[in-house]
């Protein structure tokens, strides 16, 4: 049987580092406020304001892009580390053999992992004050809900793994409770996984940021994401909307898309380079 | 042990979302009432404290609006659709709901069994990945340009009523890497099982691998489409918004993002309940195959 071909993990590395270090340069970039709306700047292509143009009040698109960048990036870290902790804890669990907090976890999964996920998050958005108006209590609240489903796999790899007796098998070689825990089956074992769900939920944050702007932006209703002085990536997808129905923003929609597009590819890539041997 | 747990998750949920919310509105600053019924954007705050129990504490509260929920009594809506009765409002988005998720299952359950049968190149996981990758609110906002540019941005009867409904449900099973999971993740639970000796020796047998291992993988498969059914359901929230669809999830949003407290509740309520139900469909499935695989073989009466 022909062994499947796997993509090299060098590139992965690459175009995963380069795409993190250019959204958190444009984050790190991104103004307080936007420039004052200039209508005699209005629907300017890139080529007539570099880099991205401007939209349909004259506000150069790459203030947007960076603000939306700025809104997106830590929340979305937060929430894939928050993972990423939560799959960690049932890997271990498993593997140390405490039955007792295994079943725990399996039980409370079961519940949160019964919930619809933006049902919650709506509620959530719902119940917090005005003046917590963020992404980050959003996005922690993503993550408990998607932490199920990571635990249960970060479970069952370690499972395979032997689960306990794996752990006494390298006790008996002489190794350190603390090291097999965290380096035989946290960095060697689970980081796959690991990577992989934190990686998928950090996406999912920066889609759900966009789904819940762009349905606030379309209804002209501030969004609960952000505050009001700030532009979220949905912007620019709702003005390349317009485009499809006659506007001349075309390069708006481009630049949402590559944008989201981006942030896809860097996750993808994330999970290439961290792939088992 | 697992399908026990289902049957409790399942008769649990639709008291601790209620709960969850009552715990969420006393644990944060300010006043409950002021929570559900903002200044500035409903008035008659006591009548409603007193008609909610929110004068009577937390699980006066709870208690009042469960009691109340269980009869069907959600209260009246105050600003989605200002004094109907929210139960009406739940009421007509349910059909709308029901078409987007049953028509969204089609391509989900079509792929599950075309990838069961072998039916699928692999070759072709690339391409499902591939769109697996476009989100939801991406993809929802191309045919909604598309439905706009046909019809109008009036266009909510007809064929550009029943064209919003099948391009949700076309979104809801397609993007977000719903079909791709479906395809994928059906392969690769019978891949697994074919591993094992038991259906090896079937096919040295000259018997289908497939119907052997069918029994087995069942409750795995089960479990695989109740989180489909799940993911499709949160879904419909952004897709039924984008595309115009008069759904539970459009109501839900309205209600969010107008702080219609009731609206929201009752909607939260509706999605429990379904995920509930959804528990005990699985639990149930996971117990009648268990039944069905351990029921003893009829063994053949041997001639003398």
């Amino acid at each position: 049987m022909m062994a499947e071909a796997r993509p090299a993990r060098g590139p992965a590395i690459a175009l995963a580092a380069v795409l993190f270090a250019g959204l958190a340069v444009l984050a790190a970039v991104a103004p307080e406020f936007v420039r004052t709306p200039d209508l005699s700047a209005r629907y300017l292509l890139p080529w007539q304001s570099p880099p991205f143009g401007t939209d349909d009040r004259g506000i150069p698109l790459w203030e947007v892009a960076a603000q939306g960048s700025r809104i997106v990036l830590v929340p979305a870290m937060v929430a894939g580390a928050l993972t990423a902790a939560a799959a960690t804890l049932a890997g271990v669990a498993r593997c140390a053999g405490w039955s007792w907090l295994d079943t725990g976890l399996q039980a409370v999964g079961e519940l949160v992992g019964s919930l619809p996920r933006l049902v919650v998050v709506l509620v959530v958005a719902l119940l917090i004050p005005p003046t917590w108006k963020s992404l980050l209590p959003i996005a922690v609240v993503w993550a408990f809900l998607a932490a199920p489903g990571a635990m249960d796999e970060a479970a069952t790899t370690a499972g395979r793994l032997g689960g306990a007796r794996f752990v006494e098998a390298l006790k008996a070689h002489g190794f350190s409770a603390a090291r097999i825990l965290l380096y035989h089956v946290i960095v060697l074992n689970l980081r796959p996984v690991l990577v992989r769900q934190a990686a998928e939920v950090g996406m999912q944050v920066v889609f759900l940021e966009i789904a819940l702007s762009y349905l606030a932006v379309s209804r002209n209703e501030p969004s609960f994401t952000h505050p009001d002085s700030g532009y979220s990536w949905a912007t620019l997808l709702y003005q390349g909307y317009t485009a499809a129905l006659g506007e001349p923003l075309w390069h708006a929609m481009a630049l949402g898309v590559g944008l989201v597009a981006a942030v896809a590819t860097l996750s993808r890539a994330l999970r290439a380079a961290a792939r088992a041997r | 042990m697992r399908p026990l747990v289902r049957w409790i998750a399942a008769v649990a949920l639709p008291l601790a979302v209620p709960a969850v919310i009552t715990g969420a509105l006393w644990i944060l600053p300010g006043d409950p009432a002021e929570i559900i019924c903002p200044p500035g954007i409903c008035t008659g705050r006591e009548v409603l404290s007193a008609r909610w129990g929110l004068d009577r504490g937390p699980w006066g509260f709870y208690t009042t609006w469960l009691g109340h929920a269980v009869t069907g009594d959600f209260g009246n809506s105050w600003r989605v659709a200002q004094g109907l009765p929210v139960r009406d409002l739940v009421l007509e988005s349910l059909p709308a709901t029901g078409q987007v998720v049953a028509l969204a299952m089609v391509p989900l359950v079509l792929g599950m069994v075309a990838s069961a049968a072998g039916w699928l190149p692999r070759r072709a996981d690339g391409v499902w990945q591939f769109v697996g990758l476009i989100p939801s609110v991406i993809l929802a906002l191309g045919f909604a340009a598309v439905v706009q540019i046909q019809f109008g941005a009036a266009s909510n009867e007809g064929l550009p009523a029943l064209l919003r409904v099948v391009f949700a449900a076309l979104v809801l099973g397609v993007a977000d890497g719903a079909l791709a999971d479906a395809i994928v993740g059906t392969r690769s639970t019978f891949d697994e099982e074919f591993k094992q000796r038991y259906a090896q020796i079937a096919t040295l047998r000259g018997e289908s691998m497939l119907s052997n291992a069918l029994p087995n993988v069942l409750p795995a498969l089960v479990g695989q489409l109740r989180a489909r059914v799940l993911a499709v359901v949160s879904g419909t929230v952004v897709v039924e918004v984008v595309l115009g669809v008069p759904g539970l999830g459009e109501l839900l949003w309205s209600g969010t993002l107008l702080q219609d407290f009731g609206v929201v509740l009752a909607a939260a309520w509706a999605y429990a309940l379904l995920s509930g139900a959804l528990l005990l469909t699985q639990a149930m499935a996971e117990v009648a195959v268990a039944t069905w695989v351990r029921a003893a073989p009829p063994v053949p009466e041997r001639s003398p």
